[in-house]
């Protein structure tokens, strides 16, 4: 019996950079046999993004693209050649879904549109990512991820009001993507499995992002209202980040914010003075209740505050973990989050593991991000049997 | 997904959008509420900011994450319902539910239990921090478990402290993972007949998608600092003024023939003849002036025809859309992503749009789309369609309140009027005849 939930389902990769390859990754890390095809001589464009181990850049050190990589095979293929072509389609045919993340028209050009595709593999599953989708009038504009926050309707009701509109860091909106590209292909794998019928699975990153969108383009149709960022002194506790002596909470309270208990846990007499007795009232000194707040956690320190929030009624704080915290995080750790894995130039890491657990296939790591190429004679020579003297010659023609 | 039910004990966001995306790819998706502890998106954003009537039909956020979805209500304090519960998740493929551990375990619903009735069941458990852990029965909500990934930390203005959005988003890639998860056990249980357990921690699923800064800390000990909208390399790189109320353009330069393309666009050709912003180097070093230097430009433009001047000069840029322009974006239009669901005329609701689903599937023809369902509107057809009772016992059901029409406790909804919302900056602004705006994009005739 397979021992890995996705074991025997066969996936090329031409995904880039991020949103795709977390997809495929997915895939990959529950088990599905992913072959990745980069560009001779270059590879993926994630590889020469940090950080990297001392920061010495390097196209096998990348720790996100290790990241992203794991249990995937690496194959270089031109696909712009006649051979590099052929090669590829003795692949498809061995493939049950294939992803890919160019901008829309860059497969047609190479002549692998899905219509294509799906005619040389009859009942091929085809997932692409893309900026705007593959259709519209955005379809070939260009993006990264702030342009994807913006249009995403994400950016508009981040920050503070009365600052620019903000984002998250790093590159939320690729991974989101590819998520659910993740979801969109292993539905379309299982509906195929049952019936052997193809898909082409069309995932817009901008859409990604405008469906985790709560109550936002609603407000509208709702109620005619246009929901805006973060404002400050509402005479409540303040629902964001809010300094402590070593760090940040997040004074969260499960439904409407009881000021006895608050009072209470922060062991702060004041706010029970007349002044700030009635939400009117706290609204009137709104700013003398934001000093008084601002003061009394200034007192604390996360944890403690974190965990002593617990045992009272109603409170459900946050605690704001920096990187440490979380490696360190007794919780984390209890869970075994954390993977440490062996990579031939990265050495041994410690990278972030199961996203989820599963009880009877669990995540597993099996092998290391892939060097470009490493999988060229395994795939091409063993699988695909192409000789020796052949593949000398495919990699003197800069094919592979 | 069509053939696989679901029995779902969903709250707020986690599971309910997550086994939206399953209801939307054709699954049966049964939504078990309680009419004595009143889900809280029943209660929060009520159609014209209104509670009067069954205000529990009217709430935008129920709504939204609850589509094609069947209603079940059931009085889980008696052993009548969960006796009715266990009957249900017998006869179904997956039950999901986020509640602490400790709900289930009072309930007997642990996964031990269930696969007893139902052997091949996949049951997901969808908590703050996990279903195991010294952590596993502390309350969260989204931005709870957001500030624990990680994310939050390295998240906010260069100057300021870290920052979370308006909206629960770390509940929004727990359900996306989800989906995926109980997708994969799907297609495993398809090959071996094996169901299983399945365990998301919100928290650690964010933390999936922020490994740079997990993993410079581990290998290089360093931790990243927060630097609002700015990037490492791209400069510049951040959010501009437009002409109007809070309107704003984001830009994003990564390479000379881009700046160029900027500078030519904004008709501000002598920025190339300045050395500070020579290259993306000394435009980085020179990020506060050049900010100063395009807002004084952009604050000239609108938002949108800015943006498709850079576009068509191949610069990545996009106007920073509102909830309103969401809705009205031409390109959005084109896909029909924002969809019209026709909603049950005792809401008194119009049909309204709805954000689809974030994929599309080209070959599979879209169903249309059935809208959340009213509370217990599917009581009688579930109870004797799926479970075969007869009338006589749906009657006893209902008269001794084992299933409801509405809740029997009520979550008062807070209801604070616009012009206060405005003046409190929670809303930018509203439209006094938003219904006839909507109306006539979304439903014309």
């Amino acid at each position: 019996m397979p021992n890995a939930a996705l074991e025997g389902i066969r996936v090329l990769d031409l995904t880039h950079h991020i949103a795709g390859p977390y997809c495929t990754k997915l895939l990959a890390d529950y088990g599905a046999d992913v072959t990745k095809i980069e560009r001779p001589g270059h590879g993926d464009p994630c590889r020469r993004i940090g950080p990297f181990p001392q920061d010495q850049p390097h196209p096998e050190k990348s720790l996100l693209f290790a990241y992203l990589n794991t249990n995937k095979r690496s194959v270089t293929l031109d696909l712009k050649s006649e051979a590099g072509t052929r090669i590829f389609h003795a692949l498809l045919n061995e493939a049950d879904l294939v992803v890919e993340s160019f901008s829309p028209r860059v497969m047609l050009s190479l002549g692998l549109d899905y219509e294509s595709l799906r005619r040389s593999r009859p009942g091929l599953v085809m997932t692409s990512i893309s900026n705007f989708g593959q259709s519209g009038p955005y379809r070939d504009y260009k993006a990264t991820d702030i342009v994807e926050y913006a249009l995403g309707g994400m950016m508009y009701v981040f920050g503070a009001n009365h600052r620019e509109p903000l984002k998250h860091a790093l590159h939320q909106a690729q991974f989101k993507a590819g998520t659910n590209a993740a979801t969109a292909s292993a539905m379309a794998v299982y509906r195929q499995q049952l019936v052997g019928e193809c898909e082409w699975i069309d995932i817009s990153i901008q859409e990604s992002m405008a469906s985790a969108l709560r109550d936002t383009a609603s407000l509208y149709s709702y109620m005619g209202a246009v929901r805006r960022r973060h404002a400050e002194h509402t005479g409540d506790i303040p629902r964001s980040p809010t300094k402590v002596r070593d760090g940040h909470v997040v004074p969260i309270s499960f439904g409407a914010v009881d000021w006895e208990v608050t009072a209470d846990f922060l062991d702060e007499p004041r706010l029970r003075e007349p002044r700030f007795s009635t939400p009117e009232g706290r609204m009137a000194r709104a700013r003398e209740l934001d000093e008084v707040l601002r003061e009394s956690f200034a007192r604390r320190n996360k944890f403690e505050t974190f965990y002593e929030a617990q045992k009272r009624r109603g409170l459900i704080y946050g605690v704001v973990q920096t990187p440490q915290d979380v490696l360190d995080s007794p919780q984390y750790q209890a869970r075994g989050y954390f993977v440490d894995i062996e990579h031939a130039a990265i050495g041994t890491a410690t990278y972030p593991g199961a996203p989820f657990l599963m009880s009877e296939t669990p995540w597993q790591a099996r092998s290391p991000a892939p060097a470009l190429g490493q999988h060229n004679d395994e795939i091409l020579g063993g699988k695909l049997g192409y000789p020796p003297g052949e593949l000398t010659r495919l990699r003197a023609a800069g094919v592979i | 997904m069509e053939g696989i039910r679901v029995v779902e004990m969903g709250q707020l966001i986690a599971i309910p959008a997550a086994t939206k995306l399953l209801a939307d790819m054709g699954a049966q998706v049964i939504r078990i509420e309680s009419c004595s502890r009143l889900e809280l998106y029943r209660a929060t954003s009520l159609y014209e900011n209104s509670a009067d009537g069954d205000y529990w039909n009217r709430a935008a956020n129920f709504y939204e994450q609850n589509r094609n979805k069947l209603g079940l209500t059931l009085d889980l304090s008696r052993p009548r319902g969960v006796e009715t519960l266990k009957e249900l998740i017998a006869v179904s493929d997956v039950f999901a539910e986020n509640f602490t551990p400790r709900v289930m375990r009072n309930f007997g619903l642990e996964y031990s239990n269930l696969r007893r009735l139902k052997p091949d069941l996949i049951m997901v458990s969808s908590t703050g921090y996990g279903h195991t852990g010294p952590w596993s029965e502390f309350g969260a909500i989204g931005y709870s478990t957001e500030a624990a990934s990680g994310l939050t930390h390295i998240t906010g203005y260069k100057d300021g402290p870290p920052a979370l959005p308006e909206i629960p988003y770390a509940d929004y890639t727990a359900a996306e993972h989800t989906a995926f998860a109980v997708t994969a056990a799907l297609l495993y249980r398809a090959r071996t007949g094996v169901g299983q357990f399945i365990d998301v921690s919100h928290s650690e699923t964010l933390s999936s998608t922020v490994p740079e800064a997990l993993m410079d800390y581990a290998v290089n000990g360093r931790t990243f600092e927060r630097m609002g909208n700015r990037h490492p390399e791209m400069a510049p790189h951040g959010c501009y003024p437009c002409r109007g109320n809070d309107r704003w353009i984001v830009m994003a330069i990564a390479t000379d023939a881009e700046w160029t393309s900027l500078c030519h666009t904004l008709d501000a050709s002598d920025w190339l003849l300045d050395s500070r912003f020579a290259d993306a180097p000394s435009r980085r070093t020179h990020h506060d002036e050049l900010d100063r230097l395009i807002s004084e430009v952009t604050h000239l433009w609108d938002h949108y025809e800015l943006m498709h001047q850079l576009q068509a000069a191949g610069v990545a840029c996009g106007a920073v859309l509102d909830g309103r322009e969401l809705l009205f974006d031409p390109h959005l239009r084109a896909r029909s992503f924002y969809r019209t669901q026709i909603h049950d005329a005792s809401t008194g609701m119009p049909p309204l749009p709805y954000a689809g689903a974030p994929f599309k599937m080209l070959e599979t023809t879209e169903s249309s789309v059935c809208p959340a369902p009213l509370m217990g509107e599917h009581n009688r057809d579930m109870l004797s369609g799926l479970l075969g009772m007869p009338e006589s016992t749906l009657q006893t059901l209902e008269s001794d309140g084992i299933i409801g029409y509405g809740p029997v406790s009520h979550l008062e909804p807070t209801i604070v009027p616009l012009e206060d919302q405005k003046r409190q900056g929670g809303i930018l602004d509203y439209d006094p005849d938003f219904k006839g705006t909507v109306r006539k994009e979304f439903y014309p005739t």
